[in-house]
């Protein structure tokens, strides 16, 4: 399969080490993964917000020009937004028709998009990475998070089940970790009020960090940018605010799977993350330094 | 006559004997009720314009509350998600777009993916934050709209996100001035924000793409 690569703007801010692992562990296993020239913002929670047709516009732009090639995702937001974009055009002529307008060409609403642990999971096959993997983890216990908007709403990102995805959870446990079962894989984390509603984000990341903690995880993996950032970024507020003590490193599932393939912590942009996890790695993976 | 007339005048009818009430008491009465009806025409008006909008199949609520016993945010909401369905139905315009709850929906899609009449709850929401702009009914105390602006501002500008920048502005127009500062020097020193804004070709292609949406909402109601 030939896929292009829509970074998505968190991966060359915030979540800098997310895009990062993402390059190196697609090189360690042989997947090409070019990146999609001039591909533009996907307009995210502001443009859905704010105007239909832009949020619709923005995401077909990009798709229009993958010429044919399956959009490969690694920000669960942006997923959402070009799955959706998808969706209401492939279904509705009229749509179709205004986006077509809007953007200057027309786009069918059929450039494939898959989310990086979708290639990973289906594409290229756990039996094939487990195959790779040259540091077991097999020491490491850590939940899976999978926020909102990989999985919601299920008719239009067909991700997995929506209310308990293992996608990750078997990738986690194809490399030698444990992934520990818990409630909250799908819980919200008050994502897009990360910067204009911080007490709705420490209140809702809160829990998550809680329950990770009563699931008896060492660590939290996740599959989205912004779900990273507050539970990494805020840890240390939220610690504050409720009079809890964490200390749980919040890692991209890309990094996880780059210790697994030997890939060395500098590459993988480990030294990007808050909640230091050296004691962690030195503890349980026995990566020292 | 109107069908709305006529369903006043019938209303009017049933009030009581004309006569009892002296003259021009009738005329009083069907112009209230049919004040009445008007309102509740624009209630159902208002309903349908929604309902248009998000395509939310908003009729086949039956308000068993699903929405809202998933989502993050009822238990911090000024009214809850089922409530916040049956006042578009009810029309009760004021309550709805001027309620804190659609700007602290964080779009999470739990309630659109649970609801098993399949209402779509959160594109419902995102039709009433538009039209609560529009109408200049938006609660005071959320940046949310603000947020947005300046974001896709930066999108329009830029072709991508430059944090520093959105920051920069989002601070100055909301006064929220200290907000975060301390994590700066750490996450510069970590590398989680770019000092320079992206460079994208595309500028005057990205600002037609803008233009034509905004034209096309526009045109519609």
């Amino acid at each position: 399969m030939s896929y292009v690569f829509y970074p998505g703007c968190s991966l060359e801010g915030t979540a800098r080490d997310f895009g990062l692992s993402t390059v190196a562990v697609v090189r360690a296993l042989g997947i090409d993964l070019p990146e999609l020239p001039d591909w533009t913002c996907c307009g995210s929670t502001a443009a859905h917000q704010s105007d239909p047709l832009l949020a619709l516009a923005l995401p077909a732009k990009n798709l229009a020009s993958a010429a044919g090639r399956t959009v490969a995702v690694c920000c669960a937001a942006c997923y959402s937004r070009l799955k959706t974009a998808n969706h209401e055009i492939a279904r509705n002529a009229a749509t179709r028709r205004r986006v077509a307008e809007a953007i200057g060409r027309d786009y069918d609403g059929r450039t494939p998009v898959a989310h990086l642990l979708e290639i990973l999971v289906r594409d290229v096959g756990l039996k094939k990475i487990a195959e790779r993997v040259k540091r077991p983890l097999k020491d490491l216990r850590v939940v899976c998070y999978y926020g909102c908007l990989l999985s919601r709403p299920p008719e239009v990102t067909k991700f997995d089940d929506p209310e308990n995805p293992t996608l990750m959870d078997r990738l986690m446990e194809a490399v030698g970790a444990t992934a520990v079962d818990w409630p909250h894989k799908t819980e919200c984390c008050g994502a897009s009020y990360s910067i204009t509603d911080v007490d709705t984000v420490l209140a809702l990341s809160r829990e998550i960090l809680a329950m990770a903690r009563a699931a008896g995880a060492d660590a939290i993996v996740t599959a989205c940018p912004l779900c990273q950032l507050n539970l990494d970024l805020r840890q240390k507020d939220i610690e504050a605010k409720f009079g809890e003590s964490f200390d749980l490193p919040v890692f991209h599932f890309t990094q996880i799977l780059g210790l697994a393939l030997g890939i060395a912590p500098r590459e993988l942009g480990l030294g990007s993350l808050v909640v230091d996890p050296a004691p962690l790695l030195a503890a349980r993976v026995g990566m020292t330094g | 006559m109107s069908h709305r007339n006529q369903l006043a005048a019938q209303l009017a009818g049933r009030v009581g004997p004309a006569d009892a009430r002296g003259p021009g008491a009738d005329d009083a009465r069907a112009r209230r009720v049919s004040r009445a009806a008007a309102l509740s025409d624009r209630g159902a008006d208002f309903a349908a314009a929604v309902d248009a909008a998000s395509a939310a199949n908003l009729a086949a609520c039956l308000q068993c509350a699903k929405c809202t016993s998933g989502c993050p945010v009822a238990a911090r909401a000024d009214i809850r998600p089922h409530e916040l369905v049956r006042l578009v139905q009810l029309g009760q315009l004021d309550e709805v777009l001027g309620s804190r709850l659609i700007w602290q929906c964080t779009s999470c899609q739990t309630c659109t993916t649970r609801c098993p009449q399949k209402v779509d709850i959160a594109a419902m929401n995102d039709a009433l934050r538009r039209l609560s702009r529009t109408r200049a009914k938006v609660c005071a105390g959320t940046t949310v709209p603000t947020f947005n602006d300046i974001f896709l501002r930066t999108i329009r500008r830029l072709g991508r996100m430059y944090e520093m920048g959105l920051m920069a502005s989002y601070k100055l127009r909301t006064l929220r001035l200290m907000e975060d500062v301390g994590k700066l020097p750490m996450m510069l020193k970590k590398r989680k924000l770019a000092l320079l804004p992206p460079l994208v070709r595309g500028r005057a292609e990205r600002k037609r793409l803008f233009e034509r949406c905004r034209q096309a909402g526009d045109r519609k109601p």
